[in-house]
């Protein structure tokens, strides 16, 4: 039996081992990596930017997942709170499965955490969990009046007598909503809400699904959209380097800049220092919780893991073709 | 101390799970069936708390909107599914949320068809459109079947494959992007959430 | 009779849902609200659904003492207590009906799909296989979007992550676009035969 034999016949246990350390290893062992940001992302960034500090507008998170997904879903749930909270815009939440209850909660907890000042029915609102059969008479119901089709929100309050609701009756003014799903769930919303209404829809999918959205991208009927672990980093560096940007020059964020976009990164294991292209210091606010750079720091042990992969292609072949060759030879 | 108790909890069973990747054992078993139990336990006071007191039992008993009681009734038809002789009263509730099909026919057609067909005609003016509307036409008529695929019509359907596999393996690299995300993040609670070990 | 009448109330209904989408007035309003408050008083009940198919599968497993028939203790116990905790303590943040869910379902739903990952790399090395110029062509586009998603692809060279998007937005978009017309034309196929009645596996066999 030659080399190449022995390692086709290899115990299954072993390269689960070779998994195992190529994602621990890089996890443990941090090191900065940059982002390239690709357009969906881009253009989902610039949609909820343009509501920024807008009493009339507000972005909808509708959460269409359970905890099986969230190692790819969190992280973007959470930093596009960040940015809604950074730029001071409306945002509500919503989901139709009890799965996605605690998780929506929780990615509501986590990214208000850093924002004392912000107040449930003000800046933001859970409308809480709703029953999946209220699916269609919600989301048609939000197309006449939100608060006449949700009613209530997580707290039990009557959502028509929160502030936030100030200047928020449709979805002229609900003009954004961003489902995150394991699922080609985002439809059911371009089905009933765009078809219907024209509201804008974009989604926050898992990587297994991306591929699939492409054509929707381009027609217009997903504005953007966030693929995966890889988005979720894509949109935490977008945050980092506009929302939350801070410098005498813009001490409360700035504007989207595909230029600078393209220039700066973020290194993600050093505190207030970022470098440009140029590798010239420039002062950021970057002292980032974990949360805030979990997607990034993430995929660095991507990278490894995706180079694993196409090695284990690779030497799968060169093996299978050696044999193949070898069994001709014989024959 | 609660949230070093509810942390080993989650990581004793996360690696209760893992254990299946050296072989079956009665603790990934365990937690098998424990996650199972738990899911669905999980979903009954959210359904009675959040459907049924404010559908059924606010509106017929405390507000007497008595004609709910019908759909109510109809509603319970679910239990004769497991029955022999009366399992076709199940049918009923079915066939009541089955009939939203009617408004799902035209706006999915919309959403689906016409505005992906509409998108696939647009003016070719550079060499990716014109890359878009030969493989999406070469993909419709490759799933052509009232036509034999032969001569230059098989010729044209066949750069449909190509296409295909292209998008195939589009799929396949985001496939494993997504698998690999899923061991990163509970290698990240592990390390990071309760080691401690990722700053 | 036990299947017409359903069906009859499937394409009844369905015919009134079709002219409610064409036609806006108040009938077809009243009609939709009329639909929708039947519709929430069933909607509780489809759970007891599950929960009789799980007591059925596992009682019947442990009153037949069944091969590891301890588990099946295991599975309905955690229902219950769930179930129980929910009821008693509530559903609100810091209640055990939440710990359960944070600290027990979510760790091991999350790691149940995270196998998956050991899975496709075990597949990688032992079945992908570039048998054919197809094959190739899938598994050369599937290494050009895996390097093109992670920072390494874009150290290495800009162009990995530029050819990736080209892929995605281009013959991938097209082959896409081919693939979800041929099946919003098949959906739409199926939702009218339902809609007329010829589709009626739904409501299971006699």
């Amino acid at each position: 039996m030659n080399l190449f034999e022995k390692m086709k016949n290899i115990d299954r246990r072993y390269i689960y081992l070779v998994v195992a350390l190529c994602i621990i290893i890089p996890l443990l062992i941090p090191f900065n990596s940059r982002t390239y940001v690709t357009d969906p992302t881009a253009n989902l960034y610039k949609k909820i930017d343009s509501f920024a500090g807008k009493e009339d507008k507000a972005v909808l998170l509708s959460f269409s997942h359970d905890a099986s997904t969230m190692a790819e879903l969190f992280p973007m749930e959470v930093s596009i709170l960040r940015h809604c909270f950074e730029r001071n815009i409306k945002v509500f939440t919503i989901c139709f499965s009890p799965p996605a209850a605690p998780l929506m909660a929780y990615a509501l907890n986590v990214a208000k955490e850093d924002y004392p000042n912000l107040k449930s029915g003000v800046n933001y609102c859970n409308f809480g969990y709703k029953p999946a059969g209220l699916f269609l008479p919600i989301v048609l119901g939000m197309g006449d009046d939100v608060a006449e089709a949700v009613q209530t929100d997580a707290d039990g309050r009557k959502i028509k007598n929160l502030e936030i609701l100030k200047g928020i009756r449709n979805y002229d003014d609900l003009n954004l909503i961003i489902d995150f799903a394991a699922s080609a769930a985002v439809f059911s919303w371009i089905t009933y809400a765009r078809v219907r209404f024209g509201a804008n829809v974009a989604a926050g999918v898992t990587a297994v699904m991306a591929a699939d959205n492409y054509p929707y991208l381009q027609s217009g009927q997903l504005v953007g959209m966030l693929s995966g672990l890889k988005g979720a980093a894509e949109y935490e560096k977008l945050v980092d380097v506009f929302a939350a940007y801070e410098d005498t020059e813009y001490p409360n964020g700035r504007e989207f800049s595909p230029e600078v976009v393209k220039d700066t990164w973020v290194p993600i294991m050093s505190k207030k220092i970022s470098y440009d292209s140029q590798g010239s210091v420039v002062q950021t606010n970057v002292d980032l919780p974990y949360k805030f750079k979990q997607a990034r720091i993430g995929m660095n042990a991507q990278s490894i893991a995706h180079i694993m992969i196409i090695v284990f292609i690779i030497l799968g072949n060169i093996g299978y073709f050696l044999t193949k060759k070898k069994t001709a030879e014989v024959s | 101390m609660l949230e070093f108790i509810s942390n080993l909890v989650a990581v004793l069973l996360t690696l209760f799970i893992f254990s299946f990747l050296y072989k079956d054992n009665p603790f990934y078993r365990f937690a098998e069936h424990l996650l199972v139990g738990v899911s669905m336990g999980y979903a009954i006071p959210l359904v009675y708390i959040n459907a049924f007191i404010p559908f059924v039992y606010r509106p017929i008993f405390l507000e007497g909107n008595f004609w709910l009681i019908i759909p109510s009734c109809i509603g319970i038809l679910y239990i004769f599914r497991f029955t022999r002789n009366l399992s076709w009263l199940s049918r009923y509730p079915i066939a009541f949320g089955m009939g939203i099909v009617g408004m799902g026919v035209p706006m999915s057609m919309h959403s689906s068809v016409l505005v992906q067909m509409r998108n696939a005609m647009l003016p070719i003016d550079n060499i990716n459109t014109l890359l878009i509307f030969i493989g999406t036409v070469s993909i419709l008529l490759y799933f052509y079947f009232s036509k034999p695929h032969k001569g230059l019509y098989g010729k044209f359907t066949n750069i449909g494959i190509w296409f295909m596999m292209v998008g195939f393996g589009a799929s396949f690299g985001y496939t494993v992007m997504a698998r690999i995300s899923l061991l990163i993040g509970r290698v990240q609670f592990i390390l990071g959430d309760f080691l401690g070990l990722i700053k | 009779m036990k299947r017409q009448i359903p069906l009859i109330i499937v394409i009844g209904l369905g015919f009134l849902f079709v002219a409610h989408t064409f036609i806006p007035s108040k009938t077809s309003v009243d009609f939709y609200d009329w639909w929708v408050s039947w519709s929430k008083a069933i909607s509780p009940f489809a759970v007891v659904l599950g929960i009789l198919s799980l007591f059925m599968v596992h009682g019947t497993k442990i009153q037949r003492k069944a091969p590891n028939w301890q588990y099946s203790v295991v599975t309905l116990l955690a229902l219950v207590v769930t179930a129980f905790s929910g009821f008693a303590w509530g559903t609100n943040e810091g209640t055990p009906f939440l710990w359960l869910f944070a600290n027990v379902q979510m760790p091991m739903s999350a790691t149940m799909f995270s196998l998956l990952a050991f899975y496709i790399a075990s597949a990688a090395y032992k079945a992908f296989r570039a048998k054919s110029p197809q094959a190739t062509v899938l598994l050369l586009a599937a290494f050009i979007v895996m390097m093109g998603q992670v920072p390494i692809g874009a150290a290495i060279s800009k162009w990995i992550p530029e050819t990736a998007q080209w892929i995605l937005n281009v013959p991938n978009l097209a082959a896409k676009r081919g693939i979800a017309t041929g099946v919003g034309l098949g959906m739409t196929a199926t939702s009218l035969k339902i809609l007329l009645g010829i589709e009626r596996t739904y409501l299971g066999s006699d």
